[in-house]
């Protein structure tokens, strides 16, 4: 039987709209991935201590603050460090382009603007995931 | 003068005729964004069908039920108060931006704060690191606040509080310049947003358990009622139900059970409805995308409010009948491609909140997808309220829709809705119970993505966004606001000097005090506003204050289920 794709969504920090990261949560469920959303106020600690005890496929962080060039470095450095360099990480939200790209060199696997269609996100994880 | 029955027969007449055309528009189904299907045209008969009376559901402005607006002269006796939600980190960085936008022609200050300040942190606290000055104003004193406020004379302005959790420090402060300006309490204009029960639904920025939230609440009520007679300690909203996906229907019906559930634990406390009813407020939402359904909602609202008021609470005070409205703008009804749309849809919005019928007004800036605004970017939306209150000749007529066959058979509509959903809520035992099944979060979330789904299909058409798009470059303003890293330093300094400086004893002594209260049981006698006044003028810090809280009620914790 094929192991399922298990994916986990995070808020990080005061950034509380939830709106986004939960519809994508749902995407991803219906499309037939298992999604853990380990909810709001999270800091990038717990949220690598969490994907990896989850032994997840993907960590996603919806960031609509402005902190993302804090976030996704510190999130995929945290997870090289634990042994797990291995987990994609996945950037979402308010990220202006040049700064997506940036975040993309710095070794996040996508980023996923605000207006994305959630069939891209699903697409994305399906072909990537091994 | 034709019958009804003349209007059908000739009605028939026109269906027939217009067959061909009826099947070639250009949807198959036109429905408001909760789903209420539209007709192409509507007559008397559409009233009639609805059962529509004109003085039991509309009558006049002013009176019950309240229906076309809560005044008597709507916009001819007084327009719409314009104002902007504006903060800068620093406390004289509002000072200048607060100075400028009176002068663009607003009285009222719309303070933004900063997100430690909205979840009671010092600048100094862990939790604020990276957080401090970013989106608002950094205010963690009574220091803060002279500076801020120092030039701005509070006998001519009002201040509009977006604070929740924290609030009572707010209006301890904005008493407490009060007092130092000599503006009397009878005089003092001011709002606070104070509405806990939303950030437990939707926005998230909760900081106690939501039963001592609303011990919160319910002490400010006491307090506005004896002693701010031009207060409103409380905006019940709408906007953020809205913002976190709800559709109009459900926006509005998780506003007014709120509304009920704050007034109904006022009234277990011992208060007066009539002490409390003349001080409510509601930030509703409008949409400028679901135009004809907002105004018919905030109608229909108007005549459901008053209604429970009176009936149910029976508030004999008519001012305790009236749904007053801060309408703002949502900003997520606004989009980063092609960003100068923007000024456009924020136009059809003041528009709209005009025809509403809105005691206040604000707009989110065109800038919105970048950054908190730039001062031109505020000003510009203040312009946009300016323009449609002065130019258009909207303001002249009060309710202009009352009685259209459209408008009042959609309110009737968007009425039976609404009241349907507050039914459903008191099966599954009423308002704070949905809350704290999750019943509203789950409501909402089916909501948000539903409607996420009509924008990835274009059935919900977004200009620049899934129709008319540009080409791949994306256009930006040249200038975005930026919050200087440095000022988290600065606020830092700042509080640790005011701590050094000022006498400890005291804060100290009033810290204990609200500490005291807090482990007491809810009362009037143990309201805690008095203690936070106390306290606030010894120039104890909101982060001290909350702290004395949270340590003896503990912080809410959100379970974190995927409803």
């Amino acid at each position: 039987m094929e192991k399922k794709i298990r994916v986990m969504l995070s808020k990080v920090g005061t950034d509380t709209h939830d709106r986004g990261v939960k519809i994508i949560a749902r995407a991803l469920r219906d499309a037939g991935l298992e999604v853990i959303y380990i909810g709001l106020y999270q800091t990038t600690e717990q949220l690598v201590q969490a994907a990896v005890q989850e032994d997840v496929d993907f960590v996603g962080v919806s960031s609509l603050n402005g902190g993302h060039m804090t976030i996704f470095p510190d999130l995929v450095e945290g997870l090289k460090k634990a042994g797990r360099g291995d987990i994609h990480v996945l950037a979402g939200g308010v990220i202006p382009q040049h700064e997506a790209l940036e975040l993309k060199q710095r070794g996040v696997a996508d980023v996923f603007r605000a207006g994305t269609n959630t069939g891209d996100v699903v697409n994305f994880i399906k072909a990537h995931a091994h | 003068m034709s019958t009804n029955a003349q209007i059908k027969e000739a009605m028939q007449a026109w269906e027939s005729k217009y067959a061909a055309d009826f099947s070639n528009e250009r949807k198959k189904e036109f429905v408001t964004e909760s789903g209420i299907p539209l007709k192409r045209f509507y007559t008397p008969l559409d009233l009639e069908a609805k059962g529509f009376d004109f003085l039991k559901d509309v009558g006049f402005p002013g009176d019950y039920p309240m229906t076309a607006n809560i005044t008597a002269t709507g916009y001819r006796g007084k327009l719409w108060e314009p104002t902007q939600y504006s903060g800068r980190a620093l406390p004289e960085e509002s000072n200048q931006l607060w100075k400028k936008m009176v002068e663009a022609g607003t009285n009222t200050v719309y303070m933004a704060y900063d997100l430690p300040t909205q979840l009671g942190y010092d600048p100094d606290h862990p939790r604020a690191e990276g957080e401090v000055g970013r989106v608002g104003f950094s205010a963690c004193s009574l220091r803060d606040w002279e500076i801020a406020f120092d030039g701005l004379d509070l006998n001519k302005l009002g201040l509009y509080q977006v604070l929740n959790g924290p609030y009572l420090f707010g209006l301890a402060c904005h008493m407490a310049i009060a007092e130092q300006q000599g503006v009397s309490r009878e005089k003092l204009v001011g709002i606070g947003q104070n509405d806990i029960l939303k950030e437990h639904i939707a926005r998230n920025l909760y900081i106690f358990p939501p039963r001592q939230g609303l011990r919160l609440v319910t002490d400010s009520f006491e307090f506005v009622a004896k002693n701010l007679p031009l207060y409103y300690p409380i905006t019940v909203s709408g906007v953020h139900i809205s913002a976190s996906g709800a559709t109009p229907v459900h926006d509005a019906t998780v506003m007014l059970s709120n509304a009920f559930s704050y007034l109904q634990a006022a009234v277990d406390r011992g208060v007066d409805i009539d002490a409390v009813g003349p001080h409510m407020m509601f930030v509703p939402c409008f949409d400028h995308y679901s135009f004809y359904e907002e105004i018919a909602k905030l109608r229909a609202c108007r005549r459901i409010y008053a209604s429970v008021l009176r009936e149910r609470f029976k508030a004999k005070n008519p001012e305790s009948w009236k749904a007053r409205w801060y309408t703002p703008q949502e900003g997520s009804s606004l989009h980063k491609e092609q960003y100068l749309n923007n000024i456009v849809r924020t136009s059809i919005y003041v528009m709209g909140a005009a025809l509403a019928g809105s005691q206040t007004a604000d707009t989110r800036a065109y800038d919105e997808h970048f950054g908190i605004p730039t001062d031109e970017a505020i000003i510009q939306g203040l312009r946009a309220q300016h323009i449609v209150a002065r130019e258009t000749g909207i303001t002249d007529v009060v309710d202009p829709f009352a009685g259209s066959y459209f408008m009042e058979s959609l309110t009737k509509e968007m009425e039976e809705r609404v009241l349907e959903g507050l039914a459903e809520a008191d099966k599954r035992g009423g308002g704070l119970a949905c809350i704290e099944s999750g019943y509203f979060r789950k409501i909402i979330a089916k909501d948000a993505y539903q409607h996420q789904r009509k924008i990835e299909r274009a059935e919900f058409e977004r200009v620049g966004v899934n129709i008319f798009r540009s080409p791949e470059k994306e256009d930006k303003p040249t200038k975005v606001y930026r919050t200087d890293p440095a000022v988290e330093r600065k606020r830092i300094e700042s509080v640790q000097e005011l701590r050094r400086k000022r006498d400890n004893a005291k804060v100290a002594k009033c810290l204990k005090e609200i500490k005291g209260l807090a482990a007491s049981p809810e009362s009037s006698q143990n309201n805690l506003f008095p203690a936070v006044f106390e306290a606030v003028k010894a120039y104890a810090t909101i982060g001290e204050i909350c702290e004395e809280l949270r340590s003896t009620w503990g912080e809410f914790q959100a379970p974190s289920a995927l409803t």
